[in-house]
């Protein structure tokens, strides 16, 4: 889990282009939007593009639903981790 | 308002038994009480009929003896429903030719409008004759006179969902409705007339094959011409009361029906084709005039649009008055027809003089692709018409709702080449961003209007334009940054006898920085702005945005 955490953080560090930041300045539970790291929407639109790209999520338009995943780096973690168990759901079956 | 949603279904049926066993199964499934309503069938047919009767599971086959007419079965079925107890009546036809997957929909509509008449309107397959596609057509002009509305699409569609209560009331008026295949259109009018809302559902229709109609060429066909003349007359009747529901509140556009819909314009361009640019304009005039008078929403757009210009640029010919307006209206017809005349391959290829194109040329060299932000000014579609074909190949329009999607049927009728690759944007979420800029490294020229606010217009930035600061939509300028490519505006407007199309770069690429973004998205937009302005002032009856520009979502009303 920590792995992933520390993934995320640096695929948003470098989707968002976010300079002077590492990886361990973000708090996993920090508020991404709004407050906390001050994303936007248009922060959430480039976030939802490279986590499809890296990740394989599916996520269509920004959702309320969305949102809220999009909430910490660890809401989004657990996302990444239900969305990747339900696919490999899907392919042992198959 | 009808608090209670009790709806049966009413199958009235002239020699058809084949179809209505399914039917009735899938009107059953979703739980609809049926009455089959035999209007004097023949033996054989009476008897298949009769054998389906089935109280116990609410399925009651009533006889009418001698045959009727489809009015007064449907007529007689609304009798049976209401004292039964119902509050919602389907209308389907006998035959088959309704698609009954449709059947989930409309009563969703209806349970949610219980006020309102829910209408199929068919979307026919290859399958129907065409004696009867024209009658539909000219069926569909009478209703629109007559109602002095596009509300109504189709009105001759006999799969629906009517309110018995609205229904009891025309009855009990003792207003005429037609008893044969003048029925269901006249119903559907009178209905309207009384302030009834008409929903309308696209449905699948099909003429089974060996199926025998029983619409009477001559006698219907003379019963129908009898319905119009008496509605015509109804119509003029009630005229003050139909104008008044008409000037409702001004409509978002994204919920306006555009003017004269893909009917209309087929038959437009029919006769462009028969009889050439000039007589068009001419025989349209009328109806360029009826729409002006009646379009109360467009008209003031126009005037109030014309007005700004005027104090900005005075004319020569003074104030706009009715005449400047009417040109208006009448530019936008003859917008039509070049698009048409363009599309056809009547127009020649200098008809288009190249303007201030540097940049095209630059765009056309590179490998990458691009953003092209247009208006509704002018005719941007010639331009496209008249690219080669390599570069066409490029265009992928974005566009905001459904009746783009009928232009786009209509011109790939006229030229199988045509078939423009439109992608329908309501939300730029991640999947569709991906999608467009894996298109631009691949090539692709993305076309977004940058006049025409989003429905959800949460983001839009105030700019002037003309004087007074108008919402414009950011999506522009968010999708450019989010594509990383050069973004260009495109113009192409009617100068004369020609058009001359002017491509200027707006940026090589958009920055939007974190912190300041609605800061750059607003230096863009008014970039655009200005452009826009310079070609509005200079032409002003090639506008063609007919609504509040300056307030679109005002008086927002869904009706």
């Amino acid at each position: 889990m920590d792995d992933l955490e520390r993934d995320i953080k640096a695929l948003i560090i470098d989707a968002l282009k976010l300079e002077d930041i590492q990886p361990d300045d973000i708090d996993s539970r920090e508020m991404l939007f709004g407050t906390g790291l001050g994303l936007d929407s248009i922060d959430a639109l480039e976030l939802g593009i490279a986590l499809r790209k890296h990740y394989g999520l599916r996520i269509e338009t920004i959702t309320d639903e969305v949102k809220g995943h999009f909430a910490s780096v660890r809401s989004l973690a657990a996302f990444v981790q239900d969305q990747r168990k339900r696919d490999g759901g899907a392919d042992a079956v198959a | 308002m009808n608090l209670d949603f009790r709806p049966c279904a009413i199958i009235p049926s002239h020699n058809h038994a084949r179809a209505v066993p399914e039917i009735i199964a899938a009107l059953q499934a979703r739980g609809l009480p049926v009455f089959v309503i035999d209007d004097g069938s023949d033996a054989k047919i009476r008897a298949a009929l009769a054998s389906l009767h089935d109280p116990i599971n609410q399925i009651s086959v009533v006889r009418l003896e001698p045959n009727l007419g489809k009015g007064a079965a449907v007529g007689h079925g609304f009798q049976l429903a209401m004292a039964a107890g119902y509050t919602h009546a389907l209308q389907i036809d006998a035959d088959g030719q309704h698609d009954l997957a449709a059947l989930p929909a409309l009563l969703r509509l209806a349970g949610e409008h219980r006020d309102a008449l829910i209408t199929g309107v068919p979307i026919y397959d290859r399958s129907v004759p065409l004696g009867r596609a024209i009658g539909r057509y000219v069926t569909h002009v009478w209703v629109w006179i007559e109602t002095l509305s596009l509300q109504i699409g189709d009105s001759m569609c006999g799969f629906r969902i009517y309110p018995l209560v609205s229904v009891a009331k025309l009855y009990a008026d003792g207003e005429t409705v037609g008893r044969r295949m003048d029925f269901d259109t006249e119903i559907m009018v009178r209905l309207f007339w009384r302030g009834v809302l008409v929903i309308e559902h696209q449905v699948a229709v099909t003429y089974p094959a060996g199926n025998t109609s029983n619409f009477d060429l001559w006698g219907d066909n003379l019963r129908i011409t009898a319905m119009h003349t008496r509605l015509f007359f109804g119509m003029l009747k009630r005229l003050p009361s139909i104008l008044g529901r008409r000037s409702k509140q001004s409509r978002h556009w994204a919920w306006l029906t555009e003017r004269g819909a893909y009917w209309g314009l087929r038959v437009w361009a029919l006769a462009y084709r028969l009889l050439g640019r000039r007589v068009c304009l001419a025989i349209m005039s009328p109806v360029v005039l009826y729409f002006y008078l009646t379009g109360t929403e467009q008209r003031s757009a126009s005037s109030d649009f014309l007005r700004r210009v005027h104090a900005l640029k005075p004319g020569p010919s003074g104030a706009p008055g009715v005449l400047t307006g009417l040109r208006h209206f009448m530019s936008f017809a003859g917008r039509a027809l070049d698009t048409f005349i363009g599309w056809v391959g009547d127009m020649p290829a200098e008809m288009i003089r190249p303007g201030k194109i540097d940049d095209l040329r630059v765009a056309e060299r590179e490998a990458r692709g691009a953003l092209f932000i247009i208006a509704h000014l002018g005719n941007v579609d010639l331009a496209r018409a008249l690219l080669d074909e390599q570069t066409r190949q490029r265009l992928l329009i974005l566009v905001h709702t459904r009746h783009a999607e009928n232009y786009n049927r209509l011109l790939r009728d006229f030229r199988a080449e045509a078939a423009i690759n439109t992608l329908q944007v309501t939300d730029l979420g991640p999947a569709a961003a991906m999608d467009l800029k894996a298109r631009v490294e691949q090539g692709s020229w993305v076309v977004i209007a940058g006049d025409r606010v989003p429905v959800d217009s949460s983001r839009v930035v105030q700019v002037p334009f003309l004087g007074r600061d108008a919402p414009f939509s950011q999506g522009p300028y968010i999708l450019g940054a989010l594509l990383d490519c050069p973004v260009y505006t495109l113009f192409c407007v009617r100068q004369g006898d020609h058009f001359v199309l002017d491509v200027e770069k707006l940026a090589d690429r958009i920055d939007l920085p974190r912190g300041n973004r609605d800061g750059a998205v607003r230096r863009y937009a008014e970039i655009f702005a200005q452009r826009l302005e310079h070609y509005a002032l200079r032409n002003p009856l090639q506008w063609y945005n007919f609504f509040d520009f300056w307030n679109p979502g005002r008086k927002e009303t869904r009706s």
